[in-house]
């Protein structure tokens, strides 16, 4: 195929008559509520937007819908989507020579000029081989041809490309909107593939691996790999840092504004929209909350337009309310209550799917469901002992915790969700001991309330991630989880309204692996997908051993990227791609979390502590909220892009 | 007030499933703010229902829905609104109030004609010319990964080619005269037992209600109207629209 132009003619009459072999055929045959379908004679530039996960994982994907949108808004542009084929799928697809394809126009992949892939998790890299290996697009970049399509990334995994940085052509680090529309007016302007490439590089956010050389250290003592000597600009023009894209004014793009319908059971089913993006909490373990800042709020009025416009054209029966802590934004209160009274007596259910804990956030979750059912409430407490809870920055005390339930509870909620992760940096048995005692604490209260009543206890194993103050970390093995997940199913086991949920912790190890590998991970990704890893995030598919026999082949040591934990002065992967964040800070951050378990506050209401995000993209938080002093003492004062 | 609809389900939402399908309709409702009527309880949803569901891939133009309304509305424009908010492929082809104690919908669902569309007519009449005229027509089939023999004789009213189209009227299961029991069949069962290499291209639910008295077709279920086995045939003087028990 490869050496073949690319067929550009719509493969639905070769896949409609095998749509009965596979399982959930819905997921291949696009033509739900609206989707854009642009005839391709009439289009100058084509995208491909593309999540690498099944249908109803990748089409509730806030990014693929916005930037979907975005582009079709412009005229002579067509972008389409493409979702990975559930492995039944893939077989019929190789044994009829269908390539991967389109939802809209069912168009062969490697027509489009650009093919992009939506990255939120690093579970997906296998599947974004398998598409491209369909689409019959080399896998290497650098064995692309002219008539190739650029290979993209976007999104926050892709704030380390380095395991992937053979396969893609150009990474975007930050949010995307911009970023797209100055990639396709260069596709409008330039139609040589290597021209087009010349040119994406220069603008702001892309990042092009191959652009840059990666020189590594001999092995120490005792270390099975080199550690990186550093990551060098290798071409014309290329920056020693590629900055990330940050759109300053939400209320500008309110996307998605006609959000496509599923025809099919998706893993959401509502209208979804961010009322802010970014988030100031600090909490060290989180990699969206670092490299989204500063935070930019929606403001109130464009939310409830959006949501009213998005209800009415799309016959969603609920809405999302999304950000990663919803109860922070300043009109909270009243934008509750407005979308509140405007629903009452209505079908329609909102939902406000963070995870604060304070009565506050149930106030606001009681407001939202009115007369209508208050089944389960989520918290996020993250971690079971008040230590712990200092170590990892998230600045809730038992008390709070407590409290928070008896309000809950006391309000009529039946069931009460909360989420911990072990394995956290200084974790010790009684603070794993604690997630049990917490749980059945907060259980104790809930039968108080009602004989019936429940608490859920979500246990995941934590993955340190880049760009945060815990990039430096040891992430514990497998079995060192499986041990501490038996401690506390020890503790529970007597009670049954007592739920426990955890994942398994082997898939979490090699999110570990790619989240902080550095180029020479590539290799094994490539021939972890080669030995048939697909689909890594689903436990009925993930192949574990494919991914320790990879990495012995190609001589990565997992233990070694994952389990160890990183010098001060250690060069990264991902150094090159600037978050905004000064490493120096986020170094201090990690000493003070794990020596002196000293806390951190919000700096949405307390004055900056110069993590380094604002001053860098001459802005600063933006919410309603009074503000602080944005003086940012170690370097120039910006100017808010809309004070406070 | 409730209403019966005719509608189709054709093209691309042949894949949906019918709990799929539900969802889809729900959607549509709510899209063209159409006063649908919520079950009581916990967990409330708008009143819909629907009659037996169609396979997967199959197509319909005789798919039947009862929506029951919290108030009065106008037909007409509730289905030009439905056929606005629905995607490509579900249309609403008929409407009709539902009088106090008439019988339900599932009643009315007796029997079905199906069109069975070939890319070429070669071989087709004589493949039905050639079906035995009395005893079984067994057909093998798969179904939850074993093999099992469907008989299409106790089912079977009428089969015909013309052109490239073969047409069959079978009774559902539960409206079957003298049924014998054994596994249902099933409209693919239609193209099996032909014993013929080429593949349907399509299979399509042209009429849906009860065999005709004269068991020339299918008296649809919402007008009685009767939609003939064989298109070519006379249409017989004495149908028209009648009420029936």
């Amino acid at each position: 195929m490869p050496d073949q132009p690319f067929p550009t003619a719509s493969v639905w009459p070769d896949l409609e008559p095998h749509l009965l072999r596979v399982r959930k055929p819905a997921r291949y045959v696009g033509g739900e509520d609206n989707i854009t379908v642009k005839d391709p004679a009439t289009t100058r530039t084509s995208w491909l937007v593309c999540y690498p996960d099944t249908y109803e994982v990748g089409q509730p994907n806030q990014g693929v819908q916005i930037l979907y949108e975005v582009l079709n808004e412009v005229e002579g542009t067509r972008a389409e989507r493409g979702f990975a084929p559930w492995p039944d799928m893939e077989e019929v697809m190789r044994e009829q020579g269908i390539p991967f394809f389109s939802l809209e126009n069912h168009l062969p992949a490697g027509s489009f000029d650009v093919v992009a892939f939506s990255l939120s998790a690093e579970v997906g890299y296998t599947n974004l081989l398998s598409c491209l290996d369909l689409a019959g697009i080399p896998l290497r970049a650098a064995d692309r041809g002219p008539d190739d399509p650029i290979v993209m990334i976007g999104g926050h995994a892709s704030f380390n490309p380095e395991p992937l940085a053979p396969f893609v052509d150009v990474a975007c680090a930050g949010d995307g909107e911009e970023f797209v529309l100055e990639v396709n007016n260069v596709l409008a302007q330039v139609t040589d593939r290597a021209e087009r490439l010349h040119h994406i590089a220069q603008i702001s956010g892309a990042y092009l691996p191959d652009r840059y050389r990666v020189e590594y250290l001999e092995p120490r003592d005792g270390e099975p790999m080199g550690r990186l000597r550093g990551i060098f600009p290798a071409a014309d023009g290329a920056t020693n840092r590629v900055e990330k894209r940050t759109v300053t004014d939400l209320d500008e793009w309110p996307y998605p504004k006609q959000q496509i319908v599923p025809l099919t059971e998706t893993v959401h089913e509502r209208y979804a929209v961010e009322i802010f993006r970014g988030c100031t909490r600090g909490c060290r373990f989180c990699q969206a909350g670092m490299i989204t800042r500063p935070v930019r709020e929606r403001s109130s009025a464009t939310v409830q337009q959006m949501v009213a416009n998005g209800l009415g054209n799309t016959g969603f029966e609920e809405v999302g309310l999304l950000s990663l802590s919803s109860a922070d934004h300043a009109e909270i209160r009243g934008m509750c209550g407005d979308l509140a009274d405007t629903y009452e007596g209505t079908a329609t259910s909102l939902a406000l799917p963070s995870t604060r804990v304070d009565a506050f956030n149930v106030e606001l979750a009681d407001e939202l469901v009115r007369n209508g059912r208050r089944t389960g409430l989520t918290f996020a407490p993250e971690a079971g002992s008040e230590r712990m809870r200092k170590v990892i920055n998230k600045m809730v005390s038992e008390a709070d915790m407590l409290r928070t339930a008896e309000t809950a509870f006391g309000n009529g909620w039946r069931h009460i969700k909360l989420y911990f992760m072990i394995g956290l940096p200084t974790e010790t048995d009684d603070d794993v001991i604690a997630i049990a005692d917490m749980g059945l604490k907060v259980l104790e209260i809930g039968k108080s309330y009602g004989r019936k009543n429940k608490v859920t206890v979500s246990v995941g194993g934590f993955v340190p991630k880049p760009h945060t103050p815990f990039q430096w970390a040891a992430q514990d093995s497998p079995e060192e989880l499986d041990r501490k997940l038996g401690l506390i199913k020890d503790r529970v086991a007597r009670d049954r309204n007592l739920n426990l949920r955890y994942h398994d912790p082997y898939p979490g190890q090699i999110e570990g692996l790619l989240a902080r590998g550095d180029r020479r991970v590539a290799a094994v990704v490539q021939r972890a997908w080669e030995l048939g890893a697909r689909f890594d995030g689903w436990d009925e598919l993930f192949d574990y051993q494919a991914w320790v026999r990879a990495a012995d082949e190609v001589g990565v040591d997992i233990a070694w990227v994952c389990q160890r934990e990183r010098a001060s002065n250690e060069v990264f992967a991902w150094d090159q791609l600037d978050s905004g964040l000064d490493k120096d800070w986020l170094w201090q951050d990690y000493r003070d979390a794990v020596e002196t378990q000293s806390e951190l506050d919000d700096c949405r209401w307390t004055p900056c502590y110069d993590c380094g995000v604002c001053p860098s993209l001459d802005l600063a938080n933006q919410t309603a909220h009074a503000q602080p002093s944005q003086q940012h003492s170690r370097r120039l004062p910006v100017l808010s892009a809309r004070p406070g | 007030m409730r209403v019966r609809v005719r509608f189709s389900k054709t093209g691309k939402l042949r894949y949906i499933s019918a709990i799929d399908l539900g969802r889809v309709w729900e959607r549509a409702l709510r899209k063209a703010d159409l006063p649908i009527a919520y079950s009581e309880g916990f967990s409330p949803h708008p009143k819909v229902s629907f009659g037996d569901a169609l396979p997967l891939g199959f197509a319909s133009t005789a798919e039947f829905a009862e929506l029951t309304f919290g108030g009065a509305l106008d037909i007409a424009d509730a289905t030009a609104r439905l056929n606005a908010a629905f995607p490509d492929g579900i249309d609403v082809l008929d409407a009709v109030e539902v009088a106090d104690g008439a019988p339900r919908l599932g009643k009315l669902l007796r029997a079905s004609l199906w069109g069975v569309d070939y890319a070429d007519p070669d071989g087709l009449a004589e493949a039905v010319a050639a079906l035995p005229a009395e005893g079984p027509l067994d057909v093998q089939r798969e179904r939850k990964g074993e093999m099992i023999t469907a008989d299409l004789r106790p089912p079977l009213v009428g089969i015909i080619a013309t052109g490239a189209q073969v047409r069959a009227i079978l009774h559902h299961p539960g409206f079957i005269p003298e049924d014998p029991g054994g596994p249902a069949s099933r409209a693919d069962d239609i193209h099996a037992v032909l014993g013929i290499t080429q593949t349907p291209i399509r299979i399509t639910r042209l009429a849906q209600g009860r065999v005709a008295d004269d068991l020339s077709g299918i008296d649809d279920a919402l007008r009685g109207s009767t939609t003939l086995l064989d298109p070519a045939a006379e249409r017989p003087p004495a149908v028209t629209t009648k009420e029936r028990p």
